[in-house]
């Protein structure tokens, strides 16, 4: 029986236990309910208002690494120390490292367990077998798998010293723990040192965020290569006061989680090679020539891009063989992270941006490309570096380093401090020309702005990448849409407004934004767009502009060069705009509902005055403005005879007194209820019969789940308009229908109401957003129309598909 | 030229061609199936990020591939989706009339029509866009617009799946 009992009470007390709070009865739903229960506990190290407690601390890692590039063999081998100083109130008695390289050996967790044709997985195209269609695999991935075979990829870690003594580690897969001789103690530092060495996988072929990409016909025999260098150092794994050290495998999507710290790098790279790097170059005179330091001086003071190395001049060195190597020292303060770029390919160029009374009043943003770039490059990289920081310090702070450079090669698009490498390039053309397509070149402007942003977030604001993508690309790409509308608001870039989500957001089987990075399914409308969108309406709808801008910025003030949570980013935005957002974060970032309110009915009403000279008139006429009986108009066009017509001598006292005629006991009646008013009452009611106002009873309907301001757009007789804005709150006692009061005075007559009628919301069915109901073209139906205003970029083919099959006919190619 | 690479796309083995691809496309498809009750037909929209189709051109051959100023390039890339996006009712294949294509913001619209079976009729779809260049693609077809939606998910190699139009 005992037993039995205690089966029972555990049956009983996990789903307690997993599901917090619960409506047992009915099917009330909460929206509102606060996030207290969901959010992380605030403490003296994160405190709720969602600032940095008065006790918060982070972790430092200050980096010396001596690097040398065998070009040839394209291998990097390092020397490196790293002092690492426990800020924390704990004792450590180890350290762990992130190696990032690790990822590439064969028997890596994510090499192990990407799934054939699977979800998510990085790489070439292949798809899995499936019923009676074979296995695909591309060339991509056979080339990969042979790459793989061929070479040996991952960190090879050859010496591990402190205080002159080897230090036992242990490695964990991309994870490394370095057992300390004694305990770190509180605010204690460690100096270690390590000899390391990897090869460098290709880029196009291993898929990765860095590596090399090789030129097989550039002039120079063998050709070139440009190398990228990210990931390419033993990295502290962060270690937080919410999580401790963030033992989270690299497996390849969900990107770093870091500490700041202080590097001190030198790169020993051909002579004839341009570095671009993290950091501020600590030895011109031992790698530039005086014309190019003479032209980066010029470029300080520049308003426009200026060659510090032309391209003719990195045509030139394409060609050539280098005589020796150089070394290049970079120096990088209170950075996250650091990466360098290095090739005979290089051009580059430099802008001095002004940034007065910062840290930084001079910024040098500057580009590096090759010749594969091209004039997409000159004209528009560094101008976008530029345009970037204008943009973003507004929103945020003065851009915080004293370099900003974006970096043509093989990735797309990544960022790291001071340092980005973005793709887009030029075709070559048969003759021998470069061009680019239009949208290469929004490409181009649109991922440099991009990734330029991210040196604010979260190089700066410095999230945890690794388990939430969507802290630093949903705030980025909400900035870059920002940014774009301000270099060019006809730029087709973003697709991250609400009315942009709208098919992602009704579509099943989503996973909530607030899902680990390597957890997401479609991560682009998940962590960038969705986010982004939900940002966008906050400013320009729900917040308004001053007040999203201020808490915002005051975000990006408090957590510049720390480490913010989901819980400080959402409480800092509360308590900075003054607005209670738990329903917004809970619907937007916790579950996966969409927009759809429907305007169902209304009704209007009309105040009886209760005067029955009034009132019964008034009955009268509605009853005439009834449409006539069917079948009393069928007689009379049939022409059948009405008694009462035929016989017009009989008469009484109804035929002179309808049902509305006015009785003695009416007026008695109206007399009883005025003298029963009390003075106030006598006040109101006489003002309410004089004014006359018209009232209207309006019926929504939430049928997306998702709660949002109801805004309206109101059409008068008139003609006049009105826009009505109802704050979210309206549905926190009941989320699926509520009904709302207008009140407008009596020459004001509404006809026309529509929901959402800029489409802030992503309201996801626009027909019900009318009343009176109008028939909503689709897509398609607008599409087909003649002449269709609303969208740009309109390509109809149907015609030339016709001609196209008449071609076909006739035999032509 | 164009016609070329699409015969290429439907290889067991998907040709390798040419330069490499840049990274960072969004590499998701988004598919909306739905009944029109005054036209009497089903509506397809594609909606694909401009830069994917781009550069899935670029990485099947078309090297002056141009989606926002070059009719032709998105052309090909209309003919690409519609020959990688399946639809059957009862069995039959049902041919979708390929009507054209537009942008808006930053994604490329591609519209296809054909009669509609009818609202409650069981739709097997199979869409395969952009698949045979990403492994990471992952698209989305959502059988009807507005409040009321299934979605069916389709990954590289995926088998056609059913669902009811609403």
């Amino acid at each position: 029986m005992r037993l039995i009992a205690f089966f029972a009470a555990l049956l009983f007390a996990f789903p307690a236990l997993a599901q917090g709070i619960q409506q047992t009865k009915g099917s009330f739903e909460d929206k509102f309910r606060q996030l207290d229960e969901v959010l992380a506990d605030p403490n003296v190290y994160r405190n709720a208002s969602g600032a940095p407690g008065h006790q918060y601390w982070q972790q430092q890692a200050d980096y010396r690494i001596n690097a040398t590039l065998d070009e040839d063999a394209r291998r990097l081998t390092a020397r490196m120390t790293i002092t690492y100083k426990n800020n924390s109130p704990d004792s450590l008695p180890w350290i762990w490292l992130q190696l990032d390289q690790n990822i590439f050996k064969k028997d890596s967790m994510a090499e192990l367990t990407n799934t054939f044709g699977g979800p998510g997985r990085r790489g070439p195209s292949v798809s899995a077998a499936r019923g009676n269609a074979p296995a695909k695999l591309s060339l991509e991935e056979l080339r990969r798998q042979q790459a793989m075979a061929d070479n040996t990829y991952g960190y090879d870690i050859t010496r591990v010293v402190s205080g002159g003594r080897n230090l036992d580690y242990t490695i964990v897969g991309t994870l490394m723990r370095i057992d300390l001789p004694t305990p770190l103690r509180p605010g204690q530092s460690v100096s270690f040192a390590m000899d390391y060495g990897f090869n460098i996988v290709e880029e196009n072929t291993i898929y990765a965020r860095s590596g090399y990409e090789h030129f097989p016909d550039d002039p120079r025999e063998g050709g070139n290569d440009i190398f990228l260098f990210a990931q390419w150092f033993p990295r502290l794994v962060a270690y937080s006061d919410y999580e401790g050290w963030h033992n989270k495998e690299f497996l390849g999507r969900g990107e770093f989680t870091l500490e700041f710290g202080n590097y001190d790098v030198t790169m020993t790279v051909p002579n004839d090679h341009i570095v671009s790097s993290t950091g501020v170059l600590g030895n011109p005179s031992a790698v530039l020539t005086a014309t190019q330091r003479q032209r980066l001086a010029t470029a300080r003071n520049a308003d426009a891009p200026v060659f510090i190395v032309a391209p003719e001049e990195a045509e030139a060195n394409e060609a050539s063989n280098p005589t020796g190597t150089k070394s290049w020292r970079f120096t990088a303060q209170n950075v996250r992270d650091f990466a360098w770029a290095t090739s005979r390919k290089f051009a580059w160029d430099a802008q001095g941006h002004k940034q007065p009374g910062a840290a930084n009043s001079t910024v040098m943003a500057m580009s590096f490309y090759p010749k594969e770039g091209g004039e997409l490059w000159q004209k528009y990289s560094t101008a976008a570096v530029v345009h970037t920081m204008k943009v973003y310090s507004r929103f945020s702070f003065d851009y915080p380093y004293p370099t900003a450079q974006s970096v043509n090669g093989p990735v797309g698009g990544m960022e790291y401090p001071m340092i980005t490498f973005n793709g887009p390039r030029t075709n070559l053309n048969d003759d021998g020309s470069r061009t680019y397509s239009e949208s290469e070149k929004v490409f181009l402007v649109g991922v440099v702005i991009h990734e330029i942003g991210h040196i604010y977030f979260p190089m700066t604001v410095n999230s945890d990448e690794r388990q939430w993508t969507w802290m630093d690309e949903g705030i980025n790409s909400f900035l870059d849409s920002v940014a774009g509308y301000e270099w060019d608001p006809d730029m087709p870039w973003t697709r991250s407004l609400p009315r942009d989500l709208i098919p992602y957001m009704t579509s099943t089987n989503q996973v909530p934004i607030m899902t680990q990075s390597d957890s997401v399914l479609n991560l682009g409308p998940n962590a960038y767009g969705k986010p982004s969108a939900a940002y966008h309406i906050l400013r320009d709808t729900i917040l308004g502009r001053e007040r999203f801008d201020f808490a915002l910025k005051e975000y990006a003030r408090r957590w510049k060069f720390k480490r913010p949570t989901p819980t400080d980013f959402f409480r800092t935005m509360e308590e900075a705009s003054g607005t209670d957002l738990d329903w917004f974060w809970r619907g937007w970032f916790y579950t996966t509902d969409h927009v759809d309110i429907s305007l169902d009915t209304i009704h209007r009403l009309r105040l009886d005055t209760k005067n029955p000279d009034i009132d019964l008139a008034r009955r009268r006429q509605e009853l005439a403005d009834e449409p006539e009986k069917v079948g009393v108009r069928l007689n009379r066009e049939q022409g059948l005879p009405i008694w009462v017509l035929e016989n017009p001598g009989v008469t009484d006292f109804y035929d002179e007194n309808d049902q509305f005629t006015v009785t003695p006991k009416d007026t008695k009646k109206y007399e009883s209820f005025l003298e029963g008013l009390e003075d106030w009452e006598r006040r109101v009611f006489d003002r309410a019969v004089e004014e006359d106002n018209n009232y209207y009873v309006l019926s929504f309907s939430n049928k997306g789940g998702l709660v949002m301001p109801i805004i309206l757009g109101l059409t008068f007789a008139d003609g006049s308009t009105e826009r009505m804005y109802i704050p979210a709150e309206i549905w926190r006692r009941n989320a699926r229908n509520v009904s709302k009061l207008l009140v407008f005075p009596k020459e004001k007559q509404l006809t026309e109401v529509v929901l959402d009628p800029n489409w802030e919301t992503a309201d996801a069915d626009i027909e019900n957003n009318y009343y009176p109901r109008r028939i909503i073209d689709s897509r398609v139906e607008t599409f087909k129309r003649p002449d269709p205003s609303s969208r740009t970029g309109r390509d109809l083919m149907a015609e030339v598909l016709v001609k196209d099959e008449k071609d076909e006919e006739s035999g032509e190619e | 030229m164009i016609a070329r690479f699409l015969a290429a796309a439907v290889l067991l083995i998907g040709a390798a061609l040419a330069a490499p691809v840049a990274a960072h496309q969004q590499k998701t498809a988004i598919s909306i199936l739905s009944h029109n009750p005054r036209t009497g037909m089903l509506e397809v929209v594609h909606q694909v990020p401009i830069h994917d189709a781009e550069h899935a051109l670029k990485s099947k051959g078309a090297k002056g591939a141009d989606i926002l100023a070059d009719n032709e390039s998105r052309r090909a890339f209309a003919r690409y989706v519609a020959e990688r996006f399946e639809l059957t009712v009862r069995g039959d294949n049902v041919p979708l009339t390929l009507l054209g294509s537009e942008i808006e913001g930053g994604s490329l619209l591609i519209y296809q029509e054909a009669s509609s079976p009818g609202p409650g009729a069981q739709l097997t779809v199979r869409s395969q866009i952009l698949t045979d260049v990403w492994v990471r693609q992952e698209n989305r077809v959502n059988l009807g617009d507005g409040t009321n939606v299934e979605t069916l998910i389709f990954r590289a190699g995926d088998r056609a799946k059913a669902g009811i139009l609403p």
